[in-house]
């Protein structure tokens, strides 16, 4: 057990002969907005899929909020919140059934309450009888939040939030994710792509180039470390095209 | 609410908001009560033309619907059952299973403390409580047929054979929702999770039943009643694929219990077999990996 809200340990995951993540070891302080940057391909979304229990590891430990990932997976479930990539839901059931049905699948008995105190966290107020079918992406990703926060998980993975969204819904999206963070104290890990975006929300970082971490630090540090760079975007350039040890 | 729960009554509201289930459901429950309505229509034809051919003094022979067993009515039932039924049953299944990996809900409800067998037994278990709904409902209507027939509500003799017929049937129905959400969780493509059900379902209603009487050619090609023969190699094939056959068991046991007396002997056997299948399917669909379920289509 370790007072860290995310550790992993030589973490690897291989599909095959493919070897998607490789020996990743890092932790993640409760109470932090993590960033895990990389290329497409870098094994963000393995990780984050390791790290929620959808797939199992080839090698290495992980916990999150204190439970393994393997040998206590329904512990670390009822512990997190997960926004997966392009989110989708039930179109022909409405916000609120469609929200019913996870509220409950994480144990919630009597939800309806709670719904519509995370809707109006959300400024989603005066929607739960429309059918998520009718719903733009801005909306569905704003929905995607509302089911990972439901149960009140301490630790919240967002996978690409951003993707897909115009200035305003990443804008408003952002205002979300620091709000969930400061007034309610989850501790927020999220894949990017947008560095402008990890820039303006997240307190560290981490970078994976072909399934390595090549860094990890707070996000002060990091621009601190880097004098001759002038951005979050240079430096990530930078160790991108260095060679990985 | 346990997630078993959950994802039973999660089913439940699905399917309520499918309109191709929706089809399927009101084609079944009109066919089954149809079924009871052309016997009585049939009843009332030829007692009609029984009775004109009385008064003409052209025969003294008895009306032939008289002694009838009022669950003769219930027997056309048992073809709609296996035909619409089945089919009905299978595009449930499938629809299950296919519309988490269609619309990629599966890692939303993965990442949440369910297990992949408590989901997949949810769902089972609230296409159970779909097709149950069905079966008596339409059951209930040809129930009410059948007593105006006879003109007075069947006794609970007959009452207790119509629910019996009412279980066999939904044991059937819920051996083929099975099928189809294996095949929604196995197949690459919608298309192909439809289709690989239907092909069973054709082989095991059509084929397999065929078999043991094409092992004697003789019985088909001779429009003359074949010598039967006994034993052998052609009693063996029929006696290997004759169990395979559920639908045959399912007609078996249904004509057994609806008193057919064209139909005689214990129908234990023809009900164990039916319950084995459906325990060895229900097996079967709740190993299935989360990885399986996760996958999406090549579509």
């Amino acid at each position: 057990m370790t007072n860290s809200a995310i550790a992993t340990d030589a973490l690897s995951k291989s599909y095959g002969s493919t070897l998607a993540l490789d020996a990743l070891s890092l932790e993640v302080a409760t109470g932090e907005i993590f960033g895990l940057l990389g290329h497409n391909g870098a094994g963000k979304t393995t990780t984050v899929n390791l790290l929620t229990t959808l797939l199992a590891p080839s090698r290495g430990t992980a916990e999150v909020a204190g439970h393994s990932v393997t040998a206590a997976a329904t512990e670390v479930r009822r512990a997190i919140g997960y926004l997966p990539e392009n989110v989708q839901f039930y179109d022909t059931l409405t916000l609120m059934e469609n929200l019913r049905f996870f509220a409950q699948l994480s144990g919630l008995h009597r939800p309806d309450q709670r719904i519509r105190d995370v809707l109006r966290i959300l400024d989603f107020e005066g929607r739960d009888r429309q059918k998520l079918g009718t719903f733009s992406k801005g909306m569905r990703q704003r929905v995607g939040i509302a089911q990972a926060i439901l149960h009140s998980p301490s630790v919240l993975f967002l996978d690409e939030p951003t993707s897909g969204l115009d200035p305003e819904g990443v804008r408003t999206l952002r205002e979300t994710i620091v709000r969930l963070n400061t007034e309610f104290g989850m501790t927020i890990f999220m894949n990017t792509h947008l560095l402008s975006e990890v820039t303006k929300t997240c307190t560290s970082i981490a970078i994976l180039r072909g399934g390595k971490l090549v860094h990890q630090d707070t996000l002060a540090n990091t621009l601190a470390d880097f004098p001759g760079e002038d951005s979050l975007e240079e430096i990530y350039f930078r160790l991108e095209s260095e060679p990985v040890s | 609410m346990n997630t078993f729960v959950v994802s039973a009554r999660h089913e439940m509201l699905s399917t309520r908001r499918a309109r191709t289930a929706h089809l399927l459901l009101i084609v079944f429950i009109g066919m089954v009560i149809a079924s009871s309505v052309i016997g009585w229509v049939t009843n009332q034809t030829v007692t009609g033309v029984y009775e004109k051919v009385v008064a003409d003094g052209l025969t003294t022979a008895p009306n032939p619907f008289t002694g009838v067993t009022p669950l003769y009515y219930a027997r056309n039932a048992v073809i709609y059952v296996l035909l619409i039924g089945s089919l009905m049953a299978i595009v449930l299944g499938v629809q299950a299973t296919l519309r988490d990996r269609k619309a990629a809900t599966t890692d939303l409800v993965l990442s949440r403390p369910v297990g992949s067998a408590t989901r997949l037994l949810g769902q089972l278990a609230g296409l159970g409580v779909v097709l149950a709904a069905v079966i008596g409902i339409s059951f209930s209507v040809s129930w009410v047929i059948i007593s105006v027939i006879n003109g007075a509500p069947l006794g609970w003799a007959d009452t207790g054979r119509v629910i019996a017929f009412g279980l066999l049937s939904w044991v059937l129905l819920s051996t083929f929702t099975l099928l189809g959400m294996l095949t929604g969780l196995r197949s690459k493509r919608e298309t192909t999770a439809l289709l690989v059900p239907f092909v069973i379902w054709s082989a095991i209603a059509f084929v397999l039943p065929q078999i043991g009487t094409a092992a004697r050619p003789v019985s088909l090609l001779n429009p003359v009643p074949a010598v039967s023969s006994t034993g052998g190699y052609f009693d063996v094939v029929a006696a290997i694929t004759g169990p395979f056959s559920v639908t045959e068991q399912f007609k078996r046991a249904s004509s057994i219990v609806l008193q057919d007396p064209a139909v005689t002997g214990d129908a234990t056997s023809s009900v164990l077999i039916l319950l084995a299948f459906l325990a060895v399917m229900t097996v079967v669909v709740a190993v299935t990996p989360r990885n399986r379920m996760r996958s999406g289509l090549n579509e």
